[in-house]
């Protein structure tokens, strides 16, 4: 039974950190409508950029609280000069410049920071395991799962409650018609595109000290990520909330019981799901 | 006679938005319908339910008295239901003759070979000409279809949904965006294909000069639902009309 | 068209001449950027006309490239019979992945068939007994031209098979393009709606020339495992995909031609850059993102756009 608590905890981790790179991805697809082939770099600049602000400061919470917004401004600078000129043309074109992108932020960081991977070290009271009843849990894990759920919380009460949430949704509702009524829409797709990338930045600090900073990262979680959409469906919060779970979970248990195959479930669900429900679980229906 | 085409009960609900409900109507063999109603009442959700591409949430579809419910849209199309669409649908990058001679080639049901098929070819653009021919663009046939203006690009949809030879033309607000003289034009240009082909017409307007120019019947929907059916003075002299539209004629 | 013609007859004439003329290491080269042409070529077929953009082409090369070098090393065929292998195995393979990958559009598609290149990719680098895990398979021969032929083992043979093969693949491709499949190939990418409207479903289309252009694929890897002599996991893996992709739009996408001319210059380019600094790879991406930009239609496609003003 401990074993299934741990199973359980463990699919919420991974669920969590899923969450975080697969929200921004959902948010920039159904909102903007651009395919950032790209997000997943964003996840490993965070990660790496995590490593570097340990290093620096010799604490991990600056990394959480610093690396984000800069991940943010980093995506939100690349988004007004290149983006900006695609988004007319055929999606054809935005999947190329996001390929191109991510080829070149890849690049830099294995020029700046090498091949071998960067450990980081989870601050001193997050270390080791927390007692749960007969169960031992990292506690490190219990603070990503808490994390998820805030963050997860945070952006969705800001879509819903908020002004600037509601100009966001307009914006993703009929753009044109938005640009009229006075919203700066072209403002709005850079910060949207930016706060994107900030979640990705996010998710890739916390994961660092779990996962370690590697190159090789950023394609790992962007078709883990991209399953999390299909399924969940794209531009709805629930739906990445929804889709984490189901892909931490099926993740989680496949490696623990059918190791080699774990990704043949992944890819079997995405298939049913196109195939059935293409628009996904959440996902409304074009 | 049988109706050439007949929904019953058609609804359509996206969630909880009931974008179609209840609508019954019955359009037969060579009459031009005009289906009107203020925006958002549902007119281009109900075409995309009588031409394939949304499937309904209750009720069916019946042409030429087969249920086509259950069909898609390419099927229904291969049954004789052609259509254009609100905001203009073509190929861009091809030039105006292959935006027609693809519309005949996927009609006639003939299999895409491979290689070799040049007599198959010429014989669809000779059909391919002619329906060019009869919407008056075959001057313009090698340009791509990009470059045509707002007016010949929505002739060049007709063009294409004509060269099928269909039994029932859908026709999504075909003079949207027109100006005065174009759509005179049109409406001239429709009606003389109509007679020319013996073509069924159910139209989607706006402009109700145009509605009351060809239509010898005329469905009127509100919020998704049929409140009134007739010829066009019955319409133009209902009261429910006058009241959904706050006042007459846009 | 007679300047095409002309240009044609001269470019085949150029790569008549080649062997007799070209140095050992210049033939070598020139080897090399048609196997590569031929891989951007077959990419052209699905991105250029049918606009599906797929960041798993490379699994395609992959398969062809280990099976191509199996046949030779455990059963010492004929090359052209090692070339078949790749091509079927590619085409057996791009089958379901189509199949499922055809099941969605844009964006989807495109990550659908990378999540499937990355599986095959894993299968590569794992399964050690037949692929040799990652070091791949070494020691591809290259063999004779049919059973008791000439060997291929020189490099002025083994050149005149590829250019062969590139040469005879870019007329069939041609064929296929200029078909009444071609053409309804082209409507889908103009507009996919449109053409179900007109009364055809068009995933079967989206399938064969995903099969079409995956065997292609695989008959450019069945020829780079006999000419460099090896298979590895690193011609499934997406970043040689995305390098395909590059060649396509350097060249010219849609043109069939462009992508053999992109995929030439790309490689020279890398040739040229590497010399100078190893941060080439981040060059190529920052020239690939203007490109994407400035001249999205290529060398070929702007060539041929000026000309057209002319």
């Amino acid at each position: 039974m401990a074993n299934l608590g741990e199973q359980l905890l463990n699919a919420l981790t991974l669920a969590g950190l899923l969450f975080l790179v697969s929200a921004g991805l959902s948010l920039v697809f159904g909102i903007l409508r651009v395919v950032n082939f790209a997000h997943g770099v964003f996840y490993m600049l965070g990660a790496y950029l995590g490593y570097t602000t340990v290093m620096l400061t010799g604490w991990f919470w600056p990394a959480l609280v610093i690396v984000p917004p800069v991940v943010g401004v980093l995506g939100a600078l690349l988004e007004s000069s290149t983006l900006r000129f695609i988004y007319r043309r055929p999606p054809i074109y935005q999947l190329l410049l996001t390929f191109g992108l991510a080829l070149i932020l890849e690049e830099a960081l294995r020029i700046l920071y090498g091949p071998t991977a960067k450990g980081i070290d989870p601050p001193a009271y997050l270390q080791g395991a927390f007692a749960l009843g007969t169960l031992l849990y990292p506690r490190y894990r219990l603070f990503v799962i808490g994390l998820g759920l805030v963050v997860a919380v945070a952006v969705w009460l800001f879509l819903r409650k908020t002004r600037a949430g509601l100009v966001i949704r307009a914006v993703a509702q009929n753009s044109e018609m938005a640009d009229c009524l006075g919203a700066d829409v072209a403002r709005v797709r850079t910060l949207v595109f930016g706060a994107a990338c900030a979640l990705a930045g996010l998710g890739g600090v916390a994961a660092a000290p779990m996962t370690t900073a590697y190159l090789g990262m950023g394609i790992g979680v962007i078709v883990d990520a991209f399953v999390v959409v299909v399924i969940g469906g794209l531009g709805s919060i629930g739906g990445s909330i929804a889709g984490s779970l189901i892909v931490g979970a099926a993740q989680t248990w496949g490696a623990f019981y059918l190791p080699e195959t774990a990704m043949v479930i992944m890819y079997a669900v995405m298939g049913a799901i196109l195939i059935f429900r293409p628009w996904g679980l959440f996902g409304e229906e074009e | 006679m049988t109706a050439l085409l007949e929904t019953r009960g058609l609804g359509r609900a996206f969630g909880a938005l009931q974008a179609v409900a209840g609508v019954s109507l019955a359009v037969e063999p060579g009459e031009v319908r005009a289906v009107i109603g203020p925006n958002g009442a549902g007119k281009t959700t109900l075409f995309h339910l009588i031409s394939g591409l949304l499937a309904p949430t209750s009720g069916r579809v019946l042409f030429r008295g087969d249920d086509v419910t259950a069909l898609p849209a390419p099927a229904r199309c291969r049954r004789g239901i052609s259509r254009t669409f609100q905001i203009t649908s073509i190929f861009p990058e091809l030039s105006v003759l292959e935006n027609v001679r693809i519309a005949v080639q996927l009609r006639s049901g003939g299999n895409f070979r491979l290689v070799g098929g040049r007599a198959t070819l010429e014989a669809t653009e000779q059909r391919a000409r002619a329906s060019l021919g009869s919407l008056g663009l075959l001057g313009r046939a090698e340009e791509p279809a990009s470059t045509l203006p707002h007016g010949d690009q929505r002739l060049l949809e007709i063009a294409m949904a004509v060269a099928q030879e269909p039994e029932l033309l859908l026709l999504d607000e075909p003079t949207q965006g027109l100006s005065p003289e174009d759509t005179v034009a049109t409406v001239a240009v429709i009606r003389q294909v109509a007679r020319e082909r013996k073509l069924t017409i159910i139209l989607v307007e706006h402009d109700m000069d145009v509605v009351f120019d060809l239509a010898d019947r005329i469905s009127v929907l509100h919020f998704g639902q049929l409140i009134a059916e007739g010829t066009p003075d019955q319409i133009r002299a209902n009261a429910d009309v006058q009241r959904a539209y706050l006042g007459g004629a846009e | 068209m007679r300047g095409t013609r002309a240009l044609a007859a001269v470019a085949l004439v150029a790569l008549a001449v080649v062997p007799w003329v070209a140095a050992r290491h210049q033939l070598s080269l020139l080897t090399d950027l048609l196997i590569y042409g031929l891989f951007a070529l077959s990419l052209d077929l699905i991105m250029g006309y049918t606009g599906m953009v797929s960041f798993g082409h490379a699994a395609y090369f992959g398969l062809g490239a280990y099976a191509s070098a199996l046949v030779l090393i455990h059963f010492a065929q004929p090359v052209p019979v090692a070339l078949l292998a790749g091509a079927l195995l590619a085409g057996a393979v791009a089958l379901p992945v189509g199949w499922f990958s055809t099941r969605a559009t844009g964006i989807y598609f495109a990550m659908l068939t990378l999540a499937f290149a990355q599986f095959l990719y894993t299968v590569a680098y794992k399964w050690r007994d037949l692929t040799g895990g990652s070091d791949g398979i070494a020691g591809v021969p290259k063999t004779a031209l049919f059973w008791g032929g000439p060997s291929l083992a020189s490099p002025q043979a083994f050149y005149a098979l590829v250019a062969a093969c590139v040469v005879l693949s870019l007329v069939l491709c041609r064929a296929v393009v200029r078909s009444p499949f071609g053409h309804a190939l082209e409507a889908i990418r103009e507009n996919e709606r449109r053409f179900m409207s007109l009364g055809r479903d068009p995933r079967p289309f989206k399938l064969a020339v995903f099969v079409i252009a995956a065997v292609f694929a695989g008959l450019a890897g069945a020829l780079f495992a006999p000419f460099r002599g090896f298979a590895s996991p690193e011609v499934m893996f997406w970043v040689f995909s995305g390098q395909g992709l590059m060649m396509v739009i350097m060249g010219g996408i849609g043109t069939l031609v462009g992508p053999i001319l992109g995929a030439m210059v790309f490689i020279l380019i890398q040739e040229v850059l590497s010399s100078y600094t190893e941060h080439w790879m981040i060059l190529t991406g920052v020239v690939f993102v203007l490109m994407v930009i400035f001249l999205p239609d290529g060398l070929v496609g702007t060539a041929r756009r000026l000309r057209a003003r002319v």
